[in-house]
């Protein structure tokens, strides 16, 4: 359980976390969610002590970092996959880090095995993809075998099999009991991966509950009916409050109006369907709903020219 | 603690660049020092100072490069973004400061140990096989200087470390550091000798303190002893390094 209390970090005047309080509960992954410059990373660098921040803790099982004995064994992070010095090799920059928490040194090929680094364990990092030293830097994770995991980004510069193999890690880690807080911009990736969000915005908390009910909370809703005479459902339809958009040849999206009513005036008019569901938005929406006004940057319209 | 310092043992000693540059601070003097006792060894003037001297002297470079070795040790953490794996695998950041600082003051210290050994043994060997009389008993500051080397070299990386610790860039911790003993001192001496009418002040600017510590020559010339000198720069070496800990310990890493 990580347990994130009134957290505060200035930079000169910009605050860039403020009072942000919030919980990462076990056997879960959490997405951490925000734009560009909503304090995700600074967030999880306060958590880890490597930012001071003016005001707040986190505690880890009860534990700040800090006190932490051995923290390889109790949390293991990445905040980026290029703290590494390219000249060392891949095996040394994982023994000097098992090194300082006193981790065997068997441990290091095992989870260069885990990543599938073990043939270029010896080459130097210089010579790394950032997809490489993802997985480096998701091994140095693993090094202490911790039961909380902090990520940030992992998934940036992996290819599609990198991004489903780090998904089933996540989520099979956290399927061990393990607490588990990825942010990443990969919504899709979050969809299918978290069960659970945090989700900021200018370094304040938005929202922090299930992927479900933020999707329910946030996305749209709408019911959408497919029939050779769709056109004759407009006007029952609008009558009866529903906002109706054409989206194709005999097909409706009705907003404001559930499945079971549209299904009886259907029945009523006695139409044959060809589809009756209720349809929702993606996280995407949900997010982008969420977060409209917590930009830090926004565009303005390039997409439309 | 043991812990640490293995780790950092480990990071020092797989730097390609430590390597090159310990080399370099090995050979350099070496090489002078067989040099100078190749050309001059049958030289009637050719005697165990002008030997002590070569060597002692020219290990002050070979210091400074260990100067710089520690300078990199903490600036290139800074630079590639290591130090944040580091200080989050051991959050009690000053545990890190003090085995890096403990492990790259031996590593160079041992350095500056075998520059003395190889040089003076290979030195005298070669002086004598060219008619030159080595005895170290004629000179008796001769060891003394020697054991400066090592001295000046921990001392030195100290300092270099300090400096790396504050300022976290590289370049400008290896500026300072060469620029500081070599033009800043001497500048600044030459100032403060015109305005005080004292000059032997310039032996009381830190790097100039420390390096009295190797010196062959007598030095009973109004400037510190050897020891005084030397315990002069140990606390300049070792403040810098204190204010380094205290700003790495306050700052974001």
């Amino acid at each position: 359980m990580i347990s994130v209390g009134d957290l505060t970090k200035r930079f000169g005047p910009k605050v860039a976390v403020d009072h942000l309080d919030f919980e990462v509960r076990p056997g879960v992954v959490t997405g951490f969610l925000g734009p560009n410059g909503s304090g995700k990373s600074t967030t999880m660098r306060c958590m880890l002590g490597l930012d001071r921040p003016e005001a707040g803790e986190t505690l880890f099982d009860g534990t700040p970092y800090h006190d932490l004995k051995r923290p390889l064994h109790e949390v293991g992070a990445l905040l980026d996959a290029g703290y590494v010095h390219p000249g060392r090799s891949a095996r040394n920059h994982l023994r000097w880090l098992a090194a300082s928490n006193g981790i065997a040194r068997s441990r290091i090929d095992e989870v260069l095995e885990m990543v599938g680094l073990t043939s270029v364990a010896g080459s130097r990092l210089r010579s790394y993809s950032l997809g490489m030293r993802q997985r480096l830097g998701l091994a140095g994770v693993l090094l202490g075998d911790p039961h909380t995991i902090i990520l940030d980004e992992p998934a940036n510069g992996l290819d599609p099999e990198g991004i489903r193999w780090i998904r089933d890690v996540l989520t099979h880690l956290a399927r061990q009991g393990r607490t588990v807080l990825v942010s990443s911009h990969q919504l899709s990736e979050m969809a299918l991966m978290a069960e659970d969000l945090v989700v900021i915005g200018q370094g304040r908390l938005i929202e922090q509950s299930t992927v479900a009910s933020f999707v329910d909370r946030y996305a749209d809703h709408w019911v959408r009916v497919q029939s050779p005479t769709a056109e004759a459902l407009v006007g029952p339809l609008t009558a009866a409050g529903g906002e109706v958009t054409t989206v194709a040849a005999n097909t409706l999206d009705i907003r404001g109006l559930d499945c079971v009513a549209v299904g009886e005036m259907a029945a009523q008019q006695q139409m044959v369907l060809h589809e009756l569901s209720s349809q929702t938005g993606s996280l995407e929406d949900a997010f982008l709903k969420a977060t409209a006004g917590a930009q830090e940057y926004t565009s303005t319209g390039l997409a439309a020219q | 603690m043991i812990n640490l310092l293995r780790s950092e043992w480990i990071k020092l000693r797989t730097v390609t660049m430590n390597w090159v540059l310990a080399i370099i601070a090995v050979a350099f003097p070496l090489v002078v020092t067989l040099l100078t006792a190749f050309f001059s060894g049958d030289d009637a003037g050719f005697n165990t100072r002008d030997l002590a001297s070569v060597l002692t002297g020219t290990a002050v470079v070979a210091a400074l490069l260990c100067g710089v070795i520690a300078a990199a040790s903490i600036t290139s953490e800074f630079g590639f973004g290591t130090i944040r794996p580091t200080f989050a695998a051991t959050p009690k950041r000053v545990k890190v400061i003090v085995a890096k600082g403990v492990v790259v003051v031996l590593a160079t210290s041992v350095l500056a140990i075998l520059v003395v050994l190889i040089g003076w043994l290979a030195g005298s060997n070669l002086s004598s096989s060219r008619g030159a009389t080595i005895d170290l008993a004629e000179v008796p500051t001769a060891v003394p200087a020697m054991i400066g080397v090592v001295v000046l070299t921990a001392l030195m990386s100290l300092a270099g470390y300090g400096f790396g610790l504050i300022t976290r860039s590289t370049p400008v911790a290896v500026s300072i550091l060469i620029v500081w003993p070599l033009i800043a001192e001497g500048l600044v001496g030459a100032l403060l000798s015109v305005v005080t009418g004292n000059d032997n002040i310039g032996a009381w600017m830190p790097f100039q303190a420390g390096i009295r510590l190797v010196l062959v020559e007598s030095i009973g010339d109004g400037g510190p002893s050897r020891i005084v000198s030397g315990g002069y720069f140990g606390v300049v070496a070792l403040t810098l390094v204190a204010l380094g800990s205290w700003a790495v310990n306050r700052r974001d890493a």
